[in-house]
């Protein structure tokens, strides 16, 4: 249970560290974006505003209500971000959480479900190959994984978006759904959204799968030379019991540091994949925002996508510690 | 990620606990039994699938538990000798002997040369070279074809080439000192310092990289130097590396000779430096060649989506330049301007992800064993000397 | 072969698992490499018998065999025999259809590993082993779980913690001892025990060995008992067979062996013992290495590194000789051992 407790007060440590270093950039940088965006309120309402109108201006926008002593702009702006009010966009004038809030579900659809697609597959083709090794199945396997592996998911997101998309016109290059479609759980919306979600989310999936492949075959290999393998064979236990229990069960496990970082890959690459889809997800907006130099929106979007990686982890964290009873006994986890 | 398969860690000990003796010890590798005059022939067990730990315990076998005194007599110099042989020349050779190492170090080599030699042979881009949108392979003159304003793509990626190098080797050397400095501190100190270490590389490491790397460079207005640019493309990789690095040391912290070391009252940075660190080596050159590669993706990506700022065209610019100014994805014309960029990082990709699978055989203590011939016959052993 | 081997049982008696002519081989690089050389023993009713070898002697080869658990790709040839209690039908082991081998290990001969940690799976608890060794073999799980508790508890650990915990929660002594219960559970005759204690401090070691001796008569066992420590083996075997390179060297009481041995080999590793009691580590060593398995000398596999080594040595295998009731030994000059190898005897305090 303590490690449950610590595990989350870990996580909400990161989040309280990431939202004050955001204050920290807006607010304390010389030249930075508090600065640009009293210029450009300027820029905007002309020289008549008033300084104590930018100021409030400037508040709206950020929550940094800069004639306050710093460390009240320091508690008002925690206070807000906490009640998800992550200020005003400036480009398009909206409350960046009205803005970004629709868009978090798809983001954690393209990420979650590449995530799962890639882990899936790849570990399943890696025991598969571990139990043909040396066949040229396994050999071709190792070349293509080696290939994808190697590939970074925007490189195939380009290419399916001028193959599939453009030329052959098979796939849509835009959106998140049909516009002219009804939201909600009707056949031709849902089709829709997977439509419009293959080539994103496939662009993720297959350059992670290779890895995962690689891994599993190289775990589940180790596995079936262990002692206790051997000892299970002996004891008369049924195969599939060997092949769930005791190697998939094993090879999985150590790849757990590799799924925490493939977290924070995938959302990385969420980032670059929904903007070569026009995919209105967190990281398209982030990407907006930072276009635009629309700093709420900038900052908004990435303690967003923070936000959603820790509790990605977290959750991976927590399923491993109920999984490996050797992650409570502290310590030896991180070995791999 | 195939780091995990480096979990044999009590590989190396002398007469380890001892396998199952069974395939094992009765057949090890030829070459470790010291019959002389005979050649030692490859190792045989092929299907090594079926007793890694046999492989794993592979030096021991050859020395009998009546004998083990033998191991305390080696001298100073002795041991030297062997250090290099096993951590220099065996890895070495290894590498070598590994058809993907070999395509690595090549391709590695390739892009090297194309920095240096090749900024002298290929001429310098500038606009209307040559005709607009040429494609590729069509002329010998511009063989990689042309952008739209008639730059060739040949030279362009040539002359990307330096600072793309500088940018991934300031990111690597970034995060393996960074990662190294952490986890070997972390691991060695133990206790306080570790632990508040520990939460701060959690935290690093919960952060999604590239979005902070985005936002920092936004926020923090800084150039184009690729330098920088490297460190903040990996400003928070190093904590992953800090992990990792830190349960290698603790398995190392109580080798026995870093015990002797301590004993003796070697200060910490010396043990670390001098006992620690050595033995780390390998694994850190793995994870430079893995975090060169993900400076690649990471700030080709970037530049692609035009987030950060630069002082010449590079890889990512190039492709930049070719989706926004001549749709090339949606145009058949331009298409040629996207990949030039696209297979080059590929191939680089490829040679590095080639190299640190090289790499990662040096862990292998069957393969490492295969190689450390020369450990054991060099030495004037009468049977007595035990490779490690 | 010679003849004398294989006729009749060459140690005679009631047994258990009789082996004739046990070849284990591999084929490595198209050249056979034999890991256990025409191995003829008997395993008696109720003895402990102690298989004492160097490390890579194959002497694990020996254990594996005679419950046909030798691993691919390596090959077992020869004859093993299993005689149920009560004179019921002898199995031929090396025979058995799958189904019926599955059957036949752990239900009547169980194996215990050098290394109980590895033997267990990491990521599943204790009792889970427990559970699915006696759901595999169609036993009553209730039934075999009380049964379990009673062998934990036999071995001096606390049932219910040591079931509820996983592998890398146990001490090594604690681990190896589960591992005993759970080699038990199914109430084998037979236990072969390979290297049982290797990974164990001393102390543990001995208590170990008493609990052995215990829980055997209790529980009406047999025990082999594989080890490279003569001096540990010597206390707790009745009898004592000794193995160089692949083959028998000697077999006899283990009073005979320990102060009557008639090989070169036994008496060198004696010799290299200074005291019975005294841990492995200030064991002398003896010159020379054991041969590789591609590479078996001709004659007496010994005979590269016997002092008393003569051409027929080099040349031809060794007759077994019988020294003594009950002991035997493979050597030309068994005769002369005693004189070329001396042993200082006076220090040697035994069981
Ligand atoms: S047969 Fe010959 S070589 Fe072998 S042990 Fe006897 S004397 Fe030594």
């Amino acid at each position: 249970m303590s490690y449950v407790l610590k595990r989350i007060a870990q996580s909400v440590l990161t989040v309280y560290v990431v939202i004050s270093a955001s204050f920290g950039l807006v607010r304390l940088l010389p030249g930075g974006p508090l600065d640009y965006l009293r210029a450009q309120a300027v820029q905007q309402g002309g020289s008549d505003l008033s300084m104590s109108e930018i100021n409030a201006r400037i508040a709206a926008q950020t929550n940094i209500a800069v004639n306050e002593p710093i460390y009240v702009q320091y508690a008002d702006y925690m206070a807000a971000m906490l009640q998800g009010d992550f200020g005003v966009s400036t480009r398009y004038g909206d409350p960046v959480m009205s803005i970004i809030g629709p868009a978090i579900p798809w983001t954690v659809f393209l990420t979650a479900t590449a995530l799962f697609l890639a882990f899936t597959v790849g570990v399943s083709l890696g025991a598969f190959m571990a139990y043909k090794e040396g066949s040229s199945f396994d050999v071709a396997s190792t070349g293509v994984g080696l290939v994808l592996n190697s590939t970074p998911g925007y490189v195939l997101a380009l290419l399916f978006i001028s193959y599939l998309g453009y030329r052959m016109e098979l796939f849509p290059t835009g959106g998140r759904y049909a516009s002219e479609l009804t939201v909600g759980f009707n056949a031709s919306f849902l089709g829709s959204v997977l439509y419009h979600g293959a080539l994103p989310i496939a662009s993720m999936a297959l350059v992670g799968f290779g890895g995962w492949a690689l891994s599993m075959r190289g775990n589940s290999i180790r596995v079936l030379g262990e002692d206790y393998l051997r000892v299970a064979r002996l004891r008369g236990l049924s195969t599939r019991r060997i092949a769930m229990r005791y190697v998939a069960r094993n090879a999985i496990l150590p790849m757990y540091t590799g799924l925490m970082i493939a977290i924070g890959t995938v959302f990385g690459g969420a980032v670059i994949i929904e903007n070569i889809f026009a995919y209105p997800g967190v990281g398209f907006y982030l990407i907006q925002g930072i276009n635009a130099r629309d700093y709420p929106l900038m900052m908004g979007g990435f303690i967003i996508i923070t936000i959603a990686m820790v509790v990605g982890i977290t959750v991976a964290d927590l399923t491993y510690g109920v999984l490996d009873p050797r992650a409570k006994g502290g310590g030896s986890r991180e070995s791999y | 990620m195939s780091r995990t398969d480096r979990d044999g860690d009590s590989g190396e000990t002398p007469g380890s606990e001892a396998d199952f003796e069974a395939v094992g010890d009765a057949l090890g590798t030829p070459e470790q039994f010291t019959d002389e005059g005979r050649d030692p022939g490859p190792a045989p067990i092929s299907g090594h699938a079926r007793n890694g730990r046999v492989a794993a315990d592979g030096g021991s076998s050859s020395v009998s538990e009546f004998q083990q005194m033998a191991d305390v007599s080696m001298t100073d110099a002795e041991r030297r000798r062997q250090w290099i042989d096993e951590k220099l020349l065996a890895p070495a050779r290894i590498v070598w002997s590994d058809w993907r190492a070999r395509t690595g170090v090549l391709v590695v080599v390739s892009y090297v040369l194309m920095a240096t030699v090749g900024l002298a042979i290929v001429t310098e881009p500038s606009p209307n070279q040559g005709g607009y949108l040429v494609g590729a392979f069509r002329t010998l003159e511009y063989p990689l074809g042309t952008t739209a304003s008639g730059v060739s793509l040949l030279s362009q990626t040539v002359y990307a080439t330096p600072s793309m190098l500088t940018m991934i080797a300031s990111g690597a050397v970034f995060t393996v000192c960074l990662g190294t400095a952490f986890g070997t501190i972390a691991g060695y100190k133990g206790g306080t310092v570790d632990r508040v270490l520990m939460i701060v590389t959690d935290i690093m490491m919960t952060i999604p990289g590239l979005p902070l790397t985005i936002v920092l460079a936004s926020a923090l207005q800084i150039d184009g130097n690729p330098v920088i640019i490297g460190i903040l493309i990996t400003i928070n990789a190093w904590a992953g590396l800090a992990r990792a690095i830190r349960s290698q040391v603790l398995t190392l912290r109580d080798a026995e000779y870093v015990e002797a070391s301590r004993i003796m009252g070697m200060e910490t940075s010396t043990i670390i430096s001098g006992d620690i660190i050595p033995n780390l080596m390998p694994y850190i050159t793995m994870n430079f060649v893995q975090q060169a590669r993900a400076v690649i993706f990471g700030s080709v990506g970037l530049y692609f989506l035009g987030v950060l700022p630069y002082t010449s065209v590079n890889w990512g610019v190039m492709m930049n330049a070719a989706v926004n100014r001549a749709g090339a994805t949606s145009s058949p014309a331009a298409f040629h301007w996207l990949l030039v960029p696209m297979v080059t990082i590929i191939i680089l990709a490829l040679g590095l992800t080639l190299l640190a699978q090289g790499a990662d055989r040096i862990f292998n203590p069957r393969v490492r064993a295969r190689h450390a011939e020369t450990v054991a016959s060099d030495g004037d052993d009468d049977a007595t000397t035990g490779e490690i | 072969m010679q003849e004398h081997r294989t006729q009749g049982g060459p140690d005679s008696a009631d047994p258990i698992i009789e082996a004739r002519n046990v070849c284990v081989t591999y084929d490595l690089e198209h050249r056979d490499a034999m890991v256990l050389d025409d191995v003829s023993i008997d395993l008696r009713r109720g003895e402990i018998l102690g298989v004492v070898g160097e490390s890579g002697s194959g002497k694990s080869m020996l254990a594996n065999a005679m419950m046909d658990a030798v691993e691919e790709p390596g090959i077992t040839t020869g004859e093993v025999t299993y005689y149920p209690e009560d004179g019921g039908e002898p199995v031929d082991v090396l025979d058995l259809p799958t189904e019926e081998l599955k059957e036949f290990r752990w239900e009547e001969v169980s194996m215990v590993f050098q290394g109980a940690l590895s033997s267990f799976n990491p990521t599943m608890s204790i009792r889970g082993h427990f559970e699915e060794t006696l759901a595999a073999h169609d036993y009553d799980v209730e039934a075999g779980m009380e049964r379990a508790r009673q062998l934990l508890g036999d071995l001096y650990l606390d049932p219910d913690r040591v079931l509820d915990s996983y592998a890398h929660e146990l001490s090594g002594g604690m681990s190896q001892r589960a591992l005993i219960a759970l080699s038990l559970v199914l109430e084998p005759q037979v236990l072969l025990m390979d290297e049982p204690t290797a990974a164990l401090d001393l102390l543990m070691q001995r208590s170990i060995l008493s609990l052995l001796a215990d829980i055997k008569a209790k529980y009406d066992l047999t025990i082999l008992f594989i080890t490279h420590d003569l001096p540990l083996v010597a206390g707790l075997a009745d009898r004592l067979a000794i193995l160089y390179a692949f083959e028998l060297a000697e077999v006899g009481t283990a009073t005979q062996i320990a102060h009557d041995s008639k090989h070169p080999y036994t008496r060198a590793l004696l010799q290299a013992v200074p005291n019975l009691d005294a841990p492995t580590d200030s064991m002398r060593p003896i010159e020379g290495t054991a041969p590789n398995p591609a590479h078996v000398p001709d004659g007496c596999h010994y005979a590269p590194r016997c002092p008393l080594a003569t051409r027929e040595c080099h040349e031809e295998t060794p007759p077994w000789v019988d020294v003594e009731d009950d002991h035997r030994s493979a050597c030309f000059h068994s005769d002369e051992a005693e004189d070329a190898v001396p042993f200082d005897l006076s220090e040697v305090s035994d069981a």
